[in-house]
């Protein structure tokens, strides 16, 4: 699969060319590898988005889309012994997401384009994306898994090389952090492995094991062993291997109370770190939710049901209350990411079609704003040198691109009509909604996710008002500045950042152009494997 | 499957049962000789004929080059490594070879012929079985031939060597280290090699000693530094108190049962293990055997010569004791182990069960939170090294359980095969990376002393290629996918869980209602076997961070002294850890054919 490949060894091949040259020579180099990267991203972008208009049909409808069934599909055999093959395919759930990286890819290298060091720093955002569409195309666990943790190299390099001041700290956390979720996830892996019983083998088994990796046949498997009341591999086992999967995606989420290390990685990273990490790889945790727990234990998450709603709750309030109270630009950007990952944990805990569709769109509506809201704080950064809230008053009269960038931006976080963030809120309230009478309990529980959205609002346009409007004279730069004009942000970022924009809108306005996909999987889903498991349970349509 | 060809000592396929060792010993001989060879003549008396006998004189001139120890012990443990890997290649034979058979035809079988194992009954009752070649054995000896050529070619520029143009035989002994040192190589690779094939436990002991006494010299050999000497005294006297107690618990195994035969020595512990109990005598020399073999894996607590030897040892040397002699010692716990103490009785659960649990998890927990407070990047990996041991000795745990279903029937054994190939795979791929940092750690060490973390500084600046290269052993070590010790951990994990789940497989069709308390308790040997790959995290992650964003020291400028034997190593070792990551395939299933040959009964159920 090109997708995949491509990317992680174009990156490598430069990156071993540079590191074997000398200081001049490499800077002489950055502006070829830089082009050279921005237009083979921009061909990645190309081939998804036909592959949209191929296969995924027109924008009229997706009636191709079924449960567990995949384009695109690859394999090869990898270890014959162990029954790993690199098998790869797309669906309904995981191509948004990878169209969203290759879209991502090239607005944030135009977004960093002068980020020093460029010979190294493109190259690994290249290979970032490599793995990123690695994780969401691979249909093989042990693949999956390895894509999983391959993301964390190039992060932590990021991070570490082109960070800010506590870098160190904060990569280090970040990477031992999510390291240690996903060794309990490979745990659970391995003992959902091997409690497939070898002497009934299923396809693509190992010659050694006599058990497989393979993702759609586990989910075939486990569909029939949960019917009729049955819990595949037996309930108390199903609830173990399901919390110790779940912790991995919950940690990458990230949900409170396992979000600490997400704030220290977004202030500490670098922006082109940030758009990535926000955009795409926090989306990992709930694609890693829908595409393994949920398709082979819906007892288990009916059971953990309300834990999981809790644990979104949890987060999306505490997320903004924390919001309310930063001083610093990035780290309140970084907290509404925890809070905008507690709306899709809400989505998915409703076990709603509409629910679950909206948590697919949230994950893509976040995956275009996000990166914006950081694109605007690393302009923040470059210009004004400080990321403090009110360091920098009045941007609207001295830096207007930037102010508008970042008013922009902050509306469609906060879920303004017509931006994509306020469709995908508006259906998790209305799931939301569907659960409570579903579940008999009084509506009044909406008043807290609805207050939040209130909170949102509030912190967003606080800081707006403490940057844009407030004070403003002309004559008198901020301390950071060192009495130096006042540029506004240069033409690159202006254009990563309208682009972004554009998609905002674009998605806002017509989300169809997303959404029927979701829609119809989330309800493909419900129809194939959801209803006829669980029957009629209260979180039904 | 499982025929072996019984043969005598000096028999007509002895050569080519034991041809690496034999390259070993011819080796040993040319490495003794060749550097003496040169134009003495002998006057025949009266006359003024003068005869050459070539041993001393003015030695030739290549024959006066001070490397030629290295290169003559090189190209013996290279060509021992190749013939070692021919016969994995060309089909492996199985050999056992005794100290004497019977002339005639018994049963209708000649003796030396091919013999369905278990065919020990053509022995004459004297008649002892001394040393067997099996793909086991074979696997062990790649692993030591291999990380010993290694560690022999990276050390080519480590030891001092003086002037040349003397070609008197007196300029040997201003030499006379280089020569030394690579005969030390050569005697350790034989005695662990003696090890691997050792089929009695005299012969195992005498194996034992010949590598740890070699081992010993050898980490006391870096006496320029004040921490050489000093790791080289510990590791002696704690290495030989080991030593001692293991030899105690051979003596009461032999008091216990009048034999050192493996092969009877594990007949009679079924038998004394039957329902009747278990008698204290074969269990407190089992306790004294598995002292003498922890401390060559260097299992907590037997561990705390480790840190220091490693210290002070030259770093190809103690990239030597972190892999070889660790193998050794993991040979020496499988033979005890698993066929001596076997694990087949009643409920399958081997008697050493809690015991070595209990080790494991001390072991690998112990060795990653002392990795963590140490500043001394060779300290870092001998306790890095203490942790892999507990790792592997969770998988010999997790052997231990292997039938402990008794639903298992008919198919258990796969779960015994796969845990002893992952320790197996662990063994080899440990070879590339660890071998790897201390060859690493080896470069920086011919500049000056590496016992600050800080000495790693800037190393992606002076020399890109070489952090690269560490980069890659660091996260090998740590397990991060798609490097080679990922897999090897992916494995032991994979290994270990199988065993515990057992038959449950079996039990989800009937519907049975299963928790994870069903499995056996060893699962949660691999829980916190992952919990400490994490931990591990911390300290390999702190030397890729110093390499890449500290600034050089003050006085550690530039590139690094060249010397492209040992890069051509490290080279080489980079190349296995990733290759076998991404294509593991071949070596998965050579360490399972080793596996399978190590106990029939597995293979058989």
């Amino acid at each position: 699969m090109p997708l995949v490949g491509f990317p992680i060894i174009a990156s490598l091949i430069i990156m071993g060319t540079i590191s074997n040259v000398s200081e001049e020579v490499r800077e002489k180099l950055v502006n070829p590898i830089r082009w050279a990267i921005l237009l083979f991203s921009l061909g990645l972008l190309g081939l998804t988005t036909a592959m949209f208009y191929n296969y995924f049909g027109d924008l009229n409808g997706f009636e191709g889309i079924a449960f567990n069934s995949y384009e695109f599909t690859a394999r090869y055999a990898w270890v014959d012994s162990l029954g790993i093959y690199w098998s790869v395919g797309l669906d309904a759930l995981s191509f948004p997401m990878v169209w969203l990286t290759t879209l991502l890819l090239p607005i944030t290298i135009i977004a960093t384009w002068d980020e020093k060091n460029g010979a190294y720093y493109h190259p690994l955002i290249l290979l970032m994306g490599g793995a990123l569409i690695g994780v969401f195309v691979a249909l093989d666990l042990f693949m999956f898994y390895v894509f999983w943790e391959l993301t964390l190299i190039p992060m932590f390099f990021l991070i570490l090389k082109w960070g800010g001041e506590d870098r160190k700290y904060a990569a280090q956390k970040f990477f031992i952090y999510t390291f240690t979720a996903s060794v309990v996830m490979l745990l659970g892996l391995v003992t959902l492995y091997f409690l497939q019983n070898p002497l009934e083998p299923l396809a693509y088994s190992g010659t050694l094991t006599g058990r497989t990796f393979d993702i759609p046949e586990l989910v075939n498997y486990s569909y029939h062993a949960n019917m009729n009341g049955n819990w595949f591999l037996g309930a108390s086992m199903q609830k173990i291997i399901f919390a110790m999967l779940m912790l991995g995606f919950l940690v990458k989420l990230p949900a409170v109370p396992f979000h600490t290390w997400l704030p220290d990685a977004h202030v500490q990273a670098p922006t082109g770190g940030s758009m990535l990490l926000a955009g795409v790889m926090l989306k990992m945790g709930a694609y890693g939710m829908f595409r393994l727990p949920i398709a082979l234990f819906p007892h288990a998450l009916e059971y953990f049901q309300l834990v999981l709603m809790t644990i979104g709750m949890v987060s999306l309030i505490w997320g903004s209350i924390v919001c309310l109270g930063q001083t610093n630009l990035k780290k309140m950007v970084a907290y509404s990411s925890v809070s905008h990952m507690g709306v899709i944990c809400i989505g998915i805990a409703t076990m709603q079609p509409i629910g679950w569709a909206a948590a697919l769109f949230m994950m893509f509506a976040h995956g275009i704003i996000s990166p914006h809201l950081f694109a605007v704080c690393g302009a923040f950064k470059h210009h004004y040198h400080s990321m403090e809230i009110g360091s920098m008053r009045g941007m609207a009269k001295h830096s207007p691109w930037l102010a508008t960038s970042m008013m922009f931006a902050w509306m469609a976080s906060l879920g303004l009509p017509l931006l994509a963030g306020f469709v995908a809120e508006l259906m998790v309230l209305i799931a939301l909604w569907h659960f409570l009478v579903a579940e008999g309990w009084s509506v009044l529980w909406m008043v807290g996710p609805a207050l939040v959205l209130a909170v949102t609002a509030a912190y967003y346009l606080w800081s707006m008002q403490r940057t844009i409007f407030e004070g403003g004279d002309e004559t008198q730069p901020p301390a950071s500045m060192d009495g130096q004009p006042i540029p506004d942000i240069a033409n690159h970022e202006k254009l990563a950042m309208f682009v972004l924009a554009m998609f905002t809108i674009l998605f806002g306005v017509m989300p169809w152009i997303a959404l029927d996909m979701m829609n119809d999987w989330s309800i493909q889903i419900f129809e194939g494997l959801i209803m006829p498991i669980l029957g009629n349970f209260n979180g039904g349509v | 499957m499982s025929e072996v060809t019984y043969i005598q000592p000096f028999d007509d396929k002895f050569t080519t049962a034991l041809l690496p060792e034999l390259i070993l010993v011819a080796g040993l001989f040319a490495l003794i000789i060749i550097p003496n060879l040169g134009k003495a003549t002998f006057r025949v008396p009266g006359t003024q004929i003068r005869l050459p006998y070539f041993l001393g004189g003015e030695r030739y001139s290549l024959i006066s080059n001070p490397r030629l120890p290295g290169w003559i012990a090189v190209t013996t443990l290279v060509l021992a490594f190749v013939e070692v890997m021919m016969t994995f290649e060309s089909g492996l034979q199985r050999y056992m070879i005794v100290s004497e058979l019977l002339p005639t035809t018994i049963n209708g079988v000649t003796a030396g012929d091919v013999l369905v194992n278990g065919g020990s009954h053509i022995l004459p009752s004297g008649s002892k079985e001394l040393l067997l070649i099996n793909g086991f054995s074979r696997l062990f000896e790649m692993i030591f031939f291999g990380a010993i050529s290694l560690a022999a070619i990276a050390s080519m520029n480590r030891l001092q060597s003086f002037d040349s143009s003397d070609r008197s035989t007196n300029a040997l002994y201003n030499n006379r280290r280089q020569a030394d040192f690579y005969i030390l190589l050569l005697t350790a690779a034989m005695g662990m090699a003696i090890v691997a094939l050792a089929q009695d436990l005299f012969v195992l002991f005498l194996g034992l000693e010949l590598a740890s006494f070699s081992s010993y010299v050898l980490v006391a050999f870096h006496k320029e530094s004040k921490e050489g000497t000093e790791g080289g005294m510990k590791y002696f006297i704690v290495g030989s108190v080991a030593s001692g107690i293991g030899l105690y618990g051979l003596s009461m195994l032999y008091l216990w049962a009048g034999t050192l035969q493996l092969g009877e020595l594990s007949v009679a512990f079924d038998a004394a293990m039957a329902p009747q109990g278990s008698p204290a005598l074969p269990l407190i020399a089992l306790g004294f055997i598995l002292v003498g073999f922890g401390f060559k894996v260097s299992a907590a607590p037997f561990h705390f010569a480790a840190p220091d030897a490693y210290a002070g040892a030259s770093s190809p040397v103690a990239g030597i004791l972190a892999t070889a002699s660790k193998a050794m010692g993991i040979v020496g716990l499988t033979r005890m182990l698993l066929i001596v103490a076997s694990p087949e009785s009643n409920d399958g659960s081997a008697i050493w069960l809690v015991a070595l649990g209990i080790l494991s998890v001390v072991t690998m927990t112990w060795g990653n939170i002392a990795a963590l407070g140490s500043d001394n990047p060779k300290r870092m990996l001998a306790y890095s090294s203490v942790a892999h041991a507990g790792y592997m000795l969770a998988g010999l745990t997790a052997i231990g359980a292997w039938n402990w279903d008794p639903k298992l029937a008919g198919h258990g054994g796969d779960a015994a095969i796969m845990v002893m190939t992952a320790i197996l795979f662990h063994l080899v791929v440990l070879v590339c990376f660890k071998l790897g940092a201390f060859l690493v750690l080896s470069i920086l060490e011919s500049e000056g002393e590496v016992s600050k973390m800080s000495s790693l500084r800037g190393l992606s600046k002076r020399e890109p290629l070489l952090a690269v290269s560490m980069f890659i052993f660091m996260i090998s070590l740590a397990g991060v996918p798609p490097m080679s010790g990922f897999m090897s951990k992916l494995l032991m994990i994979m290994g270990i869980v199988k065993v515990a789940i057992g038959n449950m497989g079996d039990a989800l069709s009937n519907g049975d209602i299963l928790s994870i308390g069903d499995a056996h308790w060893v699962w949660w040997l691999a829980l916190i076997m992952v919990l400490n790959s994490a931990i591990s995290m911390f300290y390999y992650l702190r030397v890729i961070v110093t390499m890449y964003f500290h600034e050089p020291e003050g006085d550690r400028q530039g590139p690094l002294p060249s010397g492209w034997q040992v890069r051509t190593a490290i080279f080489a070792c980079v190349i296995a850890s990733v290759f076998f990551g991404i294509n593991a395939d071949g070596l998965i299933e050579l360490c399972e054919m080793a596996a399978n040959s190590l106990n029939y009964s597995w293979a058989s159920q």
